[in-house]
């Protein structure tokens, strides 16, 4: 058929459906033809229609619970859903009113019913709707968090304020979040059943200090508090929504059904026409939810609440080596006296006697409840009250987590191998690494996943040179008062000289840590186990030992350059040294440059290779 | 195909379940400092629906792993302290002066604004009566707030 035929064919269907959708229109008694309104963005939206957004439930609700729906076909005909609510909220004291305001107050303003004591005989929900604070919403953001896969990236949730005056305090608040129920997060099972979402998924509200003490003070996480510019006729909206969402499941996937991507449908019902939903989203990770909602105009400011550690850590930096000893002391002897304490300034003793309070606080936060360290803290906090009222100095804000560059990468690179030159594409599908641009991300913390190199070297030969399924390193930096353990874990494939030839290994590689931090300047050393595969060795899989050592330098304009040595020994008495030496310096948010040098090493021989690579981050 | 695992368990259970390493530091915090040993009555979860629906939601936050019952999510000055971890957040902020925490129980008692300083100063100047122990439960806190704050003369009408 010629092409100009299918589009006659097309505009004809088109045109008959309008002429249907009109004679049903006609028929229809109430001010809106129905046929139209079950079209509309909100009610989609009330429905959690997917509407091409996410690949899977296309042209139906992510909801996966029945009784959601009115209507048997209600899941995948929204029609059908809102002819039967049209039937089941007509009725004065209907019982599903009380189960779907929201769904009521649409109907109310399209088919013009009236609102006026539409729920007086819903006193359950009347009562919860008096309760719930409605003055603000603000989105939160709690950082990165390493030491749990389920937050590596973050993680993002509602906040509902009883008052939009910042001195009210947000720990009355509301928490908002969506979260999967799982009961065997240790299991094997977990990643696959995370991936397949085979767990189910609710909205939840808690107190908002719950989630500070969760994160701020558990965790360790810096939280971002983003007020939106949402006003009180769409609060009022999301919150009687929220209410239909009660014991409502969704299945929760990790990648893109997930807290974050439930936030933003929850904002297109608030806002219908925000825009959120328009593109097609693969993955959905939580700094791109607070980058598209600024987008979307739905963010009127910023809050940073700085982790527990970081502010321990900004009180040691105010205070001399001696007076970190004298707090560590305190922080065991909580009544010492002596001169060394006595001879200080009024605000240095306080001072001094706040850190050890913290640094014991902090010492015990995720323990049992300590007799001896509770009477501690009680006799810190009593001396502490005898001191006058005054402000602890407030960390200074890194820059946000939306000024980070961009959470893909492409990157282009020129180099050579011992003199013979190469060309290589790079593709990464996740997140940052420590030579990344630093602005925006969690200093020290690199998360990669997927990082795919293809190199096409002098032979014509097109050939796979990496691919790290994940490589994530915690560089947790250790001083007076805060000491942790840094760690990596890498896994993948990658192509590297064993006893001088070049093989394709697929490995898995990790070990712990510990960094320390002057200035700049971040010197960090790591032990790590090593299993790996080729066809070289005999055995199937071939275990190895080995440590590396370096240091990182973080230089003005996002400048960091990079020094390593490893070496590691494998069970059939082979050794591999490697030494790198890295720079990368940005050139725009989403560019940057990178030279690499790096030497291979075995017994008596090694290789040198040399690269320059353009790096594109983009959503 | 391990390591494929391994690597799938690093990566895609990312983005985040609202979750907390199961078993420990959501309840954690709310054992330290001043928890009595008798137990407190802890109000600290609620959902959208008061009553039991929601709580396996929050699974991944504290409320599987004992340390939480279900309760409204109101706030009076002694249901408030009387949650995982306030009591000692709200010592802090009275032995220092000022906080987060101690905005929270004035205005979860109904001070107003106007009053908020002086009754942040009063409970400053009482932390030793406020907080007699390090053993003292919620209701006992609260009895002595009330005790200072009936013999202030701005402060008593506040007082229950």
């Amino acid at each position: 058929m010629a092409p100009w035929r299918k589009w006659l064919v097309c505009l004809f269907v088109l045109i008959s459906g309008f002429v249907t959708q009109a004679a049903v229109a006609t028929t229809s008694s109430e001010s809106t033809p129905l046929v139209f309104l079950a079209k509309h963005e909100r009610w989609l939206a009330l429905l959690h229609w997917n509407q091409g957004t996410t690949f899977r439930s296309r042209n139906k609700s992510y909801v996966t619970q029945e009784s959601f729906f009115l209507s048997p076909h209600g899941r995948s005909d929204a029609l059908s859903e809102l002819n039967a609510t049209v039937r089941a909220l007509k009725p004065e004291n209907s019982p599903e009113r009380c189960r779907f305001p929201a769904r009521y107050r649409f109907l109310s303003e399209h088919l013009g019913w009236s609102l006026a004591g539409a729920f007086d005989h819903c006193d359950e929900y009347q009562e919860w709707r008096a309760m719930v604070p409605d003055a603000r919403v603000v989105l939160v953001f709690p950082a990165a968090y390493l030491n749990s896969p389920s937050s590596m990236f973050g993680h993002t949730l509602l906040r509902l304020d009883a008052s939009d005056a910042d001195d009210k305090g947000s720990w009355l608040s509301w928490a908002v979040n969506f979260g999967a129920v799982v009961d065997d997060e240790a299991s094997m099972l977990y990643i696959y059943r995370g991936l397949a979402g085979s767990y189910p998924g609710y909205f939840s509200t808690v107190p908002y200090h719950t989630k500070i003490q969760e994160y701020a003070h558990l965790e360790n996480r810096d939280m971002w508090e983003y007020p939106l510019t949402l006003n009180l006729e769409e609060r009022q909206w999301l919150i009687e929504h929220l209410w239909e969402l009660q014991d409502v499941r969704f299945d929760y996937y990790f990648l893109d059904e997930n807290c974050s991507f439930r936030l933003l449908e929850l904002m297109e019902v608030a806002r219908p026409g925000s825009g959120l939903l328009t593109h097609f989203r693969f993955t959905e990770i939580p700094v791109d939810t607070v980058r598209a909602m600024i987008h979307a105009d739905l963010v009127a400011g910023e809050n940073y609440r700085p982790s527990k550690a970081v502010e321990l850590k900004a009180i040691g930096a105010e205070m001399s080596r001696s007076e970190r000893r004298l707090a560590q002391r305190l922080s065991k002897e909580p009544d010492y006296n002596q001169a060394s304490f006595s001879e200080l300034s009024v605000v240095k003793q306080r001072q001094v006697l706040k850190a050890a309070y913290e640094l014991l606080r902090f010492q015990q936060r995720n323990k049992e409840r300590d007799a001896t360290a509770a009477r501690h803290s009680m006799q810190l906090l009593r001396r502490l009250s005898a001191y006058p009222k005054s402000s602890d100095t407030k960390p200074i804000p890194p820059a946000p987590p939306e000024v980070g560059h961009g959470t893909k990468m492409v990157a282009v690179t020129g180099g050579a191998l011992e003199g013979d030159g190469y060309g290589q594409l790079e593709y990464r599908w996740a997140y940052h690494d420590w030579f990344d641009p630093p602005q925006g991300f969690l200093a020290g913390a690199q998360i990669e996943a997927f990082r795919t190199k293809l190199r096409y070297d002098k032979n014509n030969r097109l050939q796979l040179q990496d691919l790290g399924i994940v490589d994530i390193r915690s560089l947790a930096t250790r001083d007076a008062f805060v000491k942790p353990i840094s760690w990596y874990v890498r896994g993948g494939i990658e192509r590297i000289a064993v006893s001088g030839r070049y093989e394709v290994t697929t490995y898995i590689e990790a070990g712990p840590g510990l960094s320390w931090q002057w200035s700049a300047f971040r010197p960090y050393a790591f032990v790590a186990v090593r299993a790996e595969h080729h066809k070289q060795h005999q055995q199937y899989i071939e275990p190895g030992v080995g440590a590396t050592v370096g240091a990182l330098w973080h230089g003005p304009k996002g400048l960091v350059l990079g020094a390593s040595a490893e070496s590691f020994y494998f069970l059939r008495d082979e050794v591999r040294h490697q030494g790198r030496l890295t720079a990368s310096l940005p050139v725009a948010t989403h560019h940057a440059l990178r030279l690499s040098t790096k030497h291979q090493a075995w017994r008596k021989k090694g290789d040198t290779e040399v690269e320059l690579s353009w790096r594109y981050y983009f959503d | 195909m391990k390591k494929i695992l391994l690597a799938g368990a690093l990566l895609g259970a990312s983005m985040s379940a609202s979750a907390v390493a199961p078993g420990g530091p959501g309840c954690g915090w709310g054992n330290m400092v001043f928890e009595g040993k008798s137990g407190l009555p802890v109000h600290l979860l609620a959902t959208i629906v008061n009553g039991t629906s929601g709580n396996a939601t929050f699974g991944m936050t504290s409320g599987t792993n004992g340390c939480s019952t279900d309760g409204a999510l109101t706030y009076n000055g002694s249901s408030l302290l009387s949650m995982n971890g306030v009591l000692e957040e709200v010592a802090h902020d009275v032995a220092m002066g000022e906080g987060e925490a101690l905005t929270a129980l004035s205005v979860s008692m109904g001070v107003e604004a106007q009053d908020r300083e002086h009754f942040n100063a009063v409970l400053h100047n009482n932390f030793d009566s406020i907080f007699t122990s390090e053993d003292v439960t919620a209701a006992e806190v609260q009895a002595n707030i009330n005790a200072v704050l009936k013999a202030d003369e701005a402060l008593s009408k506040y007082s229950v």
